[in-house]
């Protein structure tokens, strides 16, 4: 029992609820009894690991808990988004660059098939109008020479497109193809000899593609005579056939057959005729060996070589007819005599050259 | 991460030593990926970083509640040390040795820690071997009255003692057999 009340002692003295005097004596006691001592300490070890444990059991339940809180906060979440919102925020760069890629490649691919196609497209048949556009480096260069020349005069505007023209009277009509001027704020011709005339659309035949000009230079008198006249009756084929104009600065020669006696695609208003022609000779008189006018050069089919096309010189006639009364009064006067007939090509083309124009457009 | 009360290291402390539960809570969860991370990447399983990371957050809690934490660095480079400690003590003791450990994170030495956390471990341990060797009554007797701090009164009446005094003696014996129990088996560290 001694045991006992030993135990009841050392629990109260730890528990700290012992009386004052008591414990004093207690203590005196601890100091003397090496086995009370050593009973206190155990004792004092033994609750401490039992309350500790109990502590610690407690708190590794509380863990567990979180853990399986943490599980299923975790676990929950997880199982929803997974999937395609995972693999969306996971992989949006990839897609997004490989989606520019292959919308890059597929517009590329199309341009490109595109560019490949055009120039298979132009070699089907298609109608090239022969009006030039003049360039502009040569121009600039002589707008040069001009400065040198005369520095204070400013430097004239160079046309944005020229063609060629010729008088079909005396009195300043002339016949011009209606693409060349078309569009045209002003325009201006000038012969060979340097002589400058600004002249005004007065009729358009846009089936036909023929424009009459006018001079309407005050200062105008008269072309003269003209050397050739018109042939209304269709030419043959074979028939040895030549033309002025001005596809450069200077007037060109050419000369060729007439190879068939329809035009772009079976179109029987004109000729298809066998000279090289190139964009500013549109416009330029189609004549044959005798010196009669038998066309108007209108352009030629790209990507062929040899087929220029000239509109007949009947349907020039029937327009000229067509003119308004208060110009036929002096246009219908065409040219009876033909002074070209059984010259050399030579003397023919230098008598020629006064009555074909360029046609300068201005926009 | 949800946003918390608990948004720096201070605070979640403060948390821990008033009690609150949400502040261990919030940390225990905080940190357990980064910890799970590393002794799966260290050949450990899942379970074995629950129990590795448990050990090392009950270290840090009862630093703080003993009061006897200097931290100098942040918690969750502390758990880390602690929890590395112990995870490759445990790979030792299993005879595993890993050469070339997979260090995520920088750490502190915390052997002293580590090594008070593993002597408590080893008596907890044997304390509740003692306990399960006792067997029922006194075991439930002692854990109400020691662990549980119940009334002599209350202990009385649940488990049908005629007077308190009985009740006493009983506890008196039980706790008699349990000192035997406990220190036979476990010798103080040398």
């Amino acid at each position: 029992m001694l045991e006992y009340r030993a135990y009841e002692q050392i629990e109260s003295y730890l528990k700290g609820d012992m009386a004052a005097e008591d414990k004093v004596a207690f203590e005196a006691l601890l100091r003397t009894d090496a086995r009370l001592a050593e009973q206190l300490r155990e004792h004092k070890q033994l609750l401490q690991t039992l309350q500790g444990f109990g502590q610690r059991r407690n708190l590794r339940q509380q863990l567990n808990r979180f853990h399986s809180e943490l599980e299923s906060d975790t676990v929950a979440p997880t199982a929803a988004p997974a999937g395609w919102k995972v693999y969306w925020n996971r992989h949006a760069q990839t897609i997004a660059v490989a989606a520019s890629v292959s919308l890059l490649s597929v517009f590329g691919a199309l341009w490109s098939v595109q560019q490949l196609k055009a120039p298979v497209r132009q070699q089907t048949a298609r109608y090239v109008e022969l009006r030039r556009e003049v360039e502009r480096l040569k121009k600039t260069q002589t707008a040069i020479i001009n400065g040198i020349n005369d520095a204070s005069k400013p430097a004239p505007r160079s046309a944005a497109f020229s063609g060629t023209g010729f008088a079909i009277s005396a009195d300043g009509f002339l016949v011009t193809s209606s693409h060349v001027v078309e569009g045209a704020d002003s325009v201006l011709i000038e012969n060979a000899a340097g002589h400058k005339y600004k002249v005004t659309e007065v009729y358009r035949d846009q089936i036909h593609d023929l424009s009459i000009l006018k001079v309407s230079d005050p200062a105008f008198v008269s072309f003269g005579n003209l050397p050739y006249t018109f042939k209304t009756q269709e030419s043959d084929l074979g028939e040895r056939v030549y033309t002025l104009g001005y596809p450069r600065e200077d007037i060109v020669f050419g000369e060729g057959s007439l190879s068939s006696s329809t035009g772009f695609e079976g179109d029987t208003t004109a000729y298809q005729i066998s000279i090289p022609l190139n964009p500013g000779n549109s416009g330029g008189p189609l004549l044959d060996d005798k010196g009669n006018l038998i066309g108007v050069i209108s352009g030629k089919q790209a990507g062929q070589e040899g087929a220029s096309f000239a509109i007949k010189s009947a349907y020039l006639l029937q327009m000229i007819s067509e003119l308004p009364s208060e110009d036929t009064s002096s246009a219908a006067v065409l040219q009876r005599n033909n002074t070209l007939s059984g010259q050399s090509r030579p003397q023919q083309l230098k008598k020629l050259k006064d009555y074909v124009f360029v046609v300068k457009v201005y926009n | 991460m949800k946003k918390s009360l608990y948004a720096t290291d201070e605070a979640v402390m403060e948390g821990i030593r008033h009690d609150d539960e949400r502040a261990l809570a919030y940390l225990y969860k905080l940190y357990y990926p980064m910890i799970s991370h590393f002794i799966l990447s260290n050949s450990g399983t899942e379970d074995e970083a629950k129990d590795i990371y448990q050990e090392g957050v009950i270290v840090f809690y009862e630093k703080i509640k003993g009061n006897t934490l200097d931290l100098h660095c942040q918690i969750k480079t502390y758990l880390y040390s602690v929890c590395r400690r112990l995870w490759l003590k445990r790979l030792s003791e299993k005879g595993r040795f890993v050469m070339k450990v997979d260090e995520s994170e920088e750490f502190l030495p915390v052997e002293e820690d580590s090594q008070h956390h593993e002597e408590q471990e080893k008596q907890f341990g044997i304390m509740g071997e003692s306990l399960e060797q006792l067997g029922e009554p006194c075991r439930s007797l002692l854990e109400d009255f020691y662990i549980k701090a119940q009334n002599m009164q209350v202990i009385t009446e649940k488990y049908g003692y005629t007077n308190s005094d009985n009740a006493k003696n009983q506890k008196y014996k039980c706790l008699q057999r349990l000192k035997k129990l406990f220190f036979t088996t476990y010798k103080p560290g040398v």
